[in-house]
């Protein structure tokens, strides 16, 4: 669909000119956790005095490639090259002194000790006096150069946890770029930024963009970031992962946000693989849950919706723009702060997650594995879980444990649980089948509104389709479903009405029957925000 | 299709988290202990030292049982020693003030409650850590407790706890002994099979995700407190009428013998997986121990260093690789 060129997996098929000198080579790189494959044959070059964008969804397998490359991970196999030498780093230190360099997502500072200490974590080695002793005022010597050198604006003698928060999302860019650069004296060091700029206040952007300029001049830098408007300006050029594959490298100058997203995404579709055929018009359905200016700050404000029996309202909206919050707030979790939730016709006051299961709203989390469901228990255990107080106990409290294990058998036998039996622990299940198990628990309950955050994240495909035909089923009984999910193809392909979201507001509500599906473009130039390119990261 | 063909499982060895491969490791070291110290003490496969033993362990049996279910869930009481000193120093007191017989175990069961639902509601609604809680209160126990003894032990005399806690229904074994099965029983019975039991199953392994799915995760912590303070209260009674006396050093060795004890048994500190069932196994360990190295003139300085490198040494060796077991 689009004019690029995508890299095949095999070495061979860079599309690098042969003059163009690689400083890091991957090849065919694959890494499983358990059952699924996060990364799968992957292969690309790093060419120097470039920056490379790297871009996928969540999930995509991003931090896994750069855990790879900064020797915090082992890959299961593929072979990786630096300045032509194999490259197989034993840890983070390895790979620094090598020269590949690397800034965390979640701030890897220590916040009770000078800025400088923080500077040169690691490096203590270099400046021990007699052997033992560190020689603090070279180290802040050394710090303050770096300081300088990026034109940075601290002190580097106080205390780390004086700055706020952007300030130290800045030093911790800086120990990444700077380290090689000054200090190993790497000749072309690598360095990898994974999400730098999501912590980063707009005053000290600037900031950034001069250091990664400079640090491109000496070796190349690899940029992680959902952030594709800056993605677009910093880089040179941007590889695409998709579910753990290579499936696109793009030059910033022939790419569009647009078309980044659609690649991020997008992923060839059956003919009818949402079952748009049993998609039926709602509009004399009575209405099952109507919204009201419902307001939970700072993620999301004045969201007004209704959901009718049998209808799918699709949310979409950019990473930030409050739509999980949102989901969290109707499903009682985290409940909101002013607005109005009427379910069935009658207003619920304090919403509020028990009440609202015992009223047969049903709710899946994206985050399946910290929030969905407990690995270590049994798939019975798991699907018993929401139902304790009514299904499997007795008025005195004595569990059903027979039953609990014969509901659980009949739903692993109904949705098709691959090798599942009600004791088998959950972790020993691929994602699509614990998701299934996730939506049994709910399904025991036969709940009259489904509340999904992305219910097909880290699904793969058969089992996805598996989980679209429920929802397409559940729909025939009537049940509402309120479906959050960044995928954009399964938000136009599953809901009759789709309601953008965009820094926790309603930014445009499509609708989408059958003959007349937005497109994706639509819907992306409604998330994107036209006028104020700053985003607020808030709540998801 | 597409997809790629995956494995979806690779084994199916465990079967529930309440059975695994960590039971064989504790039953290993209890035959071990039983069989060395056989070997090198004569009086202690005796049916004169049994009847000593079972009753020695009884007290942290049966304290063991409630403080399980809290490490179950995840968080820790480090007071129940501090609510057997207490609660056996107002059943003394009591008893002595008024001869109330047998009913003096409900009255401390009652007073362990509340002490328990004192640290309930700090942790579970007041969000304090649950070892800063219990570390407080167990220093508040104990002083209350002291300052009622003023420091020194207090006598009484009742028949009808005296037939309950040393009386002979079973010979060789001592009531108590059967005071502390039953107690096990009843944890092992709510544990696995009731809504409260698999609750604290729930809470421990996955906090968020029980919370997810509409379980009153903060009122089953504070029933896991109460439960634990009365078991603790009745422990306490228990104690006291085996003793015949309440002193200032009742329930000092509770705190680190009931942890270990839960510990060694199999009962993970991160929550979520052992239960009632394996503290037993624990309780052995730590009883016969004592016992053994009592029996073998050990003196009680070098006694506290073995009991710890034993305990150590049975975590380290239980634990698989990797997975920390932290207080939440």
């Amino acid at each position: 669909m689009h004019k690029l060129r995508v890299n095949s997996g095999d070495t061979e098929g860079s599309f690098f000119d042969e003059g163009t000198a690689a400083l890091l080579r991957v090849s065919r790189l694959t890494k499983r956790f358990g059952p699924s494959i996060v990364l799968d044959n992957v292969s690309f070059e790093i060419p120097a005095n470039k920056t490379i964008g790297l871009i996928g969804e969540n999930g995509a397998g991003k931090s896994t490639l750069l855990n790879i490359l900064s020797g915090m991970l082992r890959q299961d196999s593929g072979v990786m090259w630096l300045h032509g030498q194999t490259y197989q780093p034993t840890s983070y230190h390895a790979a620094c002194q090598l020269g590949v360099g690397r800034a965390f997502q979640e701030q890897a500072l220590i916040l009770n000790v000078p800025v400088y200490e923080n500077l040169l974590l690691g490096q203590e080695a270099r400046f021990l006096r007699a052997g033992l002793f560190l020689d603090r005022r070279a180290m802040a010597a050394a710090a303050a150069q770096m300081v300088e050198a990026a034109d940075f604006d601290v002190d580097v003698t106080r205390m780390t946890r004086s700055y706020d928060f952007s300030r130290r999302q800045v030093m911790e860019i800086l120990r990444a770029c700077l380290v090689p650069v000054l200090l190993t004296k790497a000749e072309h060091p690598v360095i990898l930024l994974d999400e730098p700029t999501s912590a980063l206040a707009k005053e000290h952007e600037l900031a950034f963009f001069r250091l990664v300029d400079r640090v491109k001049t000496k070796g190349a830098v690899v940029f992680v970031s959902h952030r594709l408007t800056e993605v677009l300006e910093i880089c040179d050029l941007i590889y695409v992962l998709k579910d753990g594959n290579l499936v696109a490298a793009v030059e910033s100058k022939d790419a569009s946000e647009a078309e980044l997203h659609s690649l991020m995404v997008g992923r060839a579709r059956m003919s009818d693989y949402y079952h748009k055929t049993q998609q039926h018009s709602v509009q004399q359905n009575p209405v099952l849950l109507e919204v009201r200016s419902l307001t939970g700050p700072p993620a999301y404000t004045d969201v007004s919706l209704t959901v009718r029996t049998g209808e799918i309202v699709g949310i979409g909206g950019l990473l930030g723009s409050g739509k999980s919050a949102l989901a969290k707030g109707i499903a009682g979790l985290r409940p909101p702060l002013g607005g109005t939730i009427k379910y069935r016709g009658s207003e619920i006051h304090k919403p509020e997650i028990r009440r609202l299961i015992r009223e047969g709203i049903a709710y899946v989390p994206a985050e399946r594995m910290t929030e969905g469901l407990i690995g270590q228990f049994p798939l019975a255990w798991n699907i018993s879980m929401a139902s304790g107080h009514d299904l499997f106990s007795s008025p005195l409290g004595r569990w059903l444990s027979k039953k609990e294990e014969a509901v659980a058998s009949q739903f692993v036998d109904k949705l098709l649980i691959k090798s599942g039996t009600p004791r088998i622990p959950c972790d020993r299940l691929s994602g699509g089948n614990q998701q299934k198990v996730v939506l049994s628990r709910w399904l025991c309950r036969t709940p009259k509104l489904f509340v999904l955050d992305n219910p097909t994240r880290g699904v793969d495909v058969g089992a996805k389709e598996e989980i679209y035909r429920l929802i397409r089923a559940l729909t025939q009984a009537g049940v509402g479903i309120l479906l959050i999910t960044d995928e954009l193809l399964e938000l136009i392909g599953l809901s009759h009405r789709i309601i953008i979201m965009q820094s926790g507001r309603v930014a445009a509500e499509v609708d989408a029957p059958t003959e007349a599906k937005p497109s994706e473009h639509d819907l992306l130039a409604l998330m994107l925000p036209s006028a104020n390119p700053t985003k607020h990261d808030a709540g998801n | 299709m597409l997809e790629t063909k995956l494995p979806d499982t690779i084994e199916r060895k465990r079967t529930s988290p309440g059975l695994d491969r960590s039971w064989w490791l504790p039953l290993a070291v209890i035959i071990g202990l039983i069989l060395f110290f056989s070997a090198t003490s004569n009086t202690f496969a005796t049916v004169r030292n049994l009847t000593i033993v079972s009753a020695q362990a009884s007290t942290l049996l049966i304290v063991c049982i409630g403080a399980t279910f809290v490490v179950l869930m995840g968080s820790i009481d480090l007071s129940v020693g501090a609510t057997v000193l207490l609660v056996g120093a107002v059943s003394v007191k009591i008893e002595n003030a008024a001869d109330i017989g047998a009913s003096i175990i409900l009255v401390g069961a009652l007073l362990g409650a509340s002490l328990g639902l004192l640290n309930g509601i700090l942790y579970a609604y007041g969000a304090v850590p649950s070892f800063v809680v219990t570390l407080g209160s167990l220093s508040i126990f104990n002083g209350l407790g002291l300052q009622i003894l003023q420091g020194r032990a207090i006598t009484f005399n009742s028949n009808a706890l005296d037939i309950i806690a040393i009386g002979q229904w079973l010979p060789p074994l001592q009531n108590i002994a059967l005071c502390a099965m039953a107690v096990w029983i009843a944890g092992v019975l709510i544990a696995q099979q009731t809504r409260f039991g698999r609750y604290m199953y729930l809470i421990g392994g996955g906090e968020i995700v029980a919370k997810n799915s509409g379980i009153p995760v903060r009122r089953y912590k504070l029933y896991a407190f109460i439960l634990s303070g009365l078991i603790a209260g009745f422990g306490g009674v228990l104690a006291v009428a085996r003793l015949g006396a309440a002193g200032p050093t009742l329930g000092q060795d509770l705190l680190l013998n009931s942890l270990a004890a839960i510990v060694v048994g199999g009962t993970s500190l991160s929550g979520g997986i052992g239960g009632p069932a394996r503290t037993l196994l624990g309780v052995l360990i730590i009883a016969i121990l004592d016992n053994g190295l009592n029996l073998l003139g050990i003196s009680s300085y070098p006694q506290l260093v073995i009991k710890g490198t034993v305990v150590i040494t049975a975590v380290l060796i239980s634990q698989s690789r990797g997975t920390g077991a932290l207080i939440k």
